[in-house]
């Protein structure tokens, strides 16, 4: 609280002072008093001036401040409230009070918003089971009946299931509610699942799925896990070279503190431009434009998904050359003296 | 005749266990399907098949109550098949006393692969004991990974030993390239097209050192027939 702010805002209690002064002095001129009777009643008006002026601005500037610097150090500054101790002033009561019923109407409308975001989500997870059932009976029917369906039924069967997916999972990590369970996951297993998901999909393309030496155990939860690394083993599929010995090569990096999984493909890589911003919402860059078959949503969720399981999640390209992606996760020590 | 195993399909649209019932058939599995989802524990009981699919969300019980009422009185090997994909209801399933859990929609062959390691795992398998396996005169060692005839013993590769078994296991039915592809990836071993067909011809080579030319025959856009 600056006083020459406080001062301008009290400037008509100056003005009144100083009115107030000036027909006392005339006054006094008028009655012909003693000059030293002047002086120092001059004095005494001063000095009570300067004490009805600062006074409040000492007990007020302590309140705001206090107000405005907890506002600051928040993280959710709206919980301000709470830091306050209860004004003993009428003014303050009256702002107390006032900023009370803001953020009760407020946290009514959150609490609105965030049961019909739950039930949005609820409602996403249910329609996801449904729509599973018809799938999986394509599936099925697709492999019973061979002389009806062929090949490109089954790998379009497969896209359908991934954006499902992908919608799945989108609304689990955009939830507030943990929706995962960390677990000791073996990265072999995982690289399997994704491998014999995509296997149709990578020998169609004849990418080579390259799997060295990741008998590991990281803590995650696979199935977040999996989603993820299916984002980029897809990404990788849709952004292949036109080149003969094509790959995807998943390998994993053990260190002291930390496990690093390693996927790298010899794509047409990514534009150092976009590659910034790979990560963001609806980010398609100049190869989703291209080949017109990216959503932008793939790498966002899986980033956020890492976000929320702890892990670490980088991307390093050179066009048309390579890219490579890397998920950092770190070693639990406690965990470790636990087994 | 060989044995067949009876699977039990617990799942309450039509249409899927319709068609799970055909992949199953298809495959030398005995198909039932649960009708009578009010007393689906004695009816499982009753027919106690060799393993059970089960799925979640079911009419009048659900799934997870179904299996920890059906542990009480039975070890029938159970594997959960749900819509649900989601590590906190895996986990459920198994402390429940699921044998396996897959995520709807499954790859056929995967499920195929699947029923077979836990019916072999639970030991009830017409084979589970067995760690030789035999085709004709020749012995196939699948720990050792060899194949022998009278006194000439031959090494197979960790390839050759997953397609050979497979083909075994398939005896006189047409195998599908993507059915040996599904194997060898499920077992880790990620080859490609080219591989594939490498490794089936090093294997009908040496079939045909142990004098069995022609084993595994090749029938056109269809897969691969062992007989």
């Amino acid at each position: 609280m600056k006083f020459s702010k406080y001062f301008k805002d009290n400037l008509y209690k100056f003005l009144i002072f100083i009115i107030c002064y000036g027909i006392n002095l005339l006054i006094f001129f008028a009655f012909k008093v003693d000059k030293s009777v002047i002086i120092s009643s001059s004095f005494i008006y001063l000095i009570c001036f300067l004490f009805i002026l600062l006074i409040p601005y000492y007990k007020k500037r302590n309140f705001y401040t206090n107000l405005l610097l907890n506002t600051q150090a928040l993280d959710k500054s709206y919980l301000v409230l709470e830091t306050l101790t209860k004004p003993e002033f009428y003014e303050r009561e009256l702002l107390y009070q006032a900023l009370y019923e803001i953020n009760k109407s407020m946290n009514e409308n959150v609490s609105r918003i965030e049961e019909s975001l739950q039930d949005f989500k609820e409602y996403i997870e249910m329609w996801i089971h449904e729509v599973k059932i018809p799938l999986a009976t394509l599936v099925l029917m697709s492999n019973n009946h061979k002389e009806q369906f062929d090949k490109k039924t089954k790998l379009q069967l497969k896209r359908l299931e991934d954006y499902v997916d992908q919608v799945l999972y989108y609304a689990r990590s955009e939830n507030a509610e943990k929706d995962y369970l960390i677990k000791e996951t073996d990265l072999s297993k995982v690289i399997k699942n994704v491998g014999l998901k995509n296997m149709d999909d990578l020998l169609e393309n004849k990418i080579d799925y390259i799997v060295e030496n990741v008998q590991y155990k990281v803590l995650t939860d696979s199935k977040w896990l999996e989603f993820i690394l299916e984002q980029i083993v897809n990404n990788s599929i849709k952004y292949k070279r036109n080149i003969d010995n094509s790959y995807i090569k998943i390998s994993v990096q053990d260190e002291f503190d930390k496990t690093i999984l390693k996927i790298e493909d010899n794509g047409i890589g990514i534009k150092e431009s976009d590659l910034k911003q790979v990560f963001d919402k609806s980010f398609t860059g100049e190869n989703g434009r291209n080949t017109n078959k990216s959503t932008g949503m793939g790498l966002f969720i899986a980033k956020n998904m890492c976000e929320k399981l702890g892990h670490k999640i980088a991307i390093e390209s050179k066009e048309n050359e390579y890219t490579k992606v890397y998920i950092t996760f770190a070693k639990n020590k406690y965990y470790d003296v636990l087994k | 005749m060989r044995y067949m195993n009876k699977i039990m399909i617990i799942e309450d649209d039509e249409l899927i266990c319709n068609e799970l019932s055909k992949l199953l058939e298809n495959n030398n599995y005995e198909a039932i399907i649960l009708k009578d989802f009010k007393n689906a524990l004695n009816e499982i009981i009753k027919t106690s098949p060799d393993l059970i699919l089960l799925d979640i969300n079911i009419p009048f019980i659900n799934g997870e109550a179904l299996l920890q009422s059906l542990r009480k009185e039975s070890n029938i090997p159970v594997i959960m098949v749900t819509s649900i994909n989601s590590e906190i209801d895996e986990a459920l399933s198994i402390s429940y006393g699921a044998d396996d859990y897959i995520t709807k929609p499954y790859n056929p062959n995967i499920l195929l692969l699947r029923i077979g390691a836990v019916l072999k795992r639970t030991k009830i398998n017409y084979n589970s004991n067995i760690k030789e396996l035999t085709y004709k005169e020749l012995k196939f060692d699948i720990t050792k990974g060899t194949i022998r005839k009278d006194n000439i013993e031959l090494k197979l590769t960790k390839n050759e030993i997953i397609i050979f078994a497979y083909l075994l296991n398939h005896l006189n039915k047409i195998v599908t390239r993507d059915e040996l592809m599904t194997a060898l990836w499920d077992n880790s071993e990620y080859v490609n097209e080219n591989a594939l067909t490498v490794n089936i011809s090093r294997l009908r080579n040496k079939l045909k050192e142990l004098g069995y030319c022609d084993a595994i025959d090749t029938r056109k856009k269809m897969g691969y027939i062992l007989s």
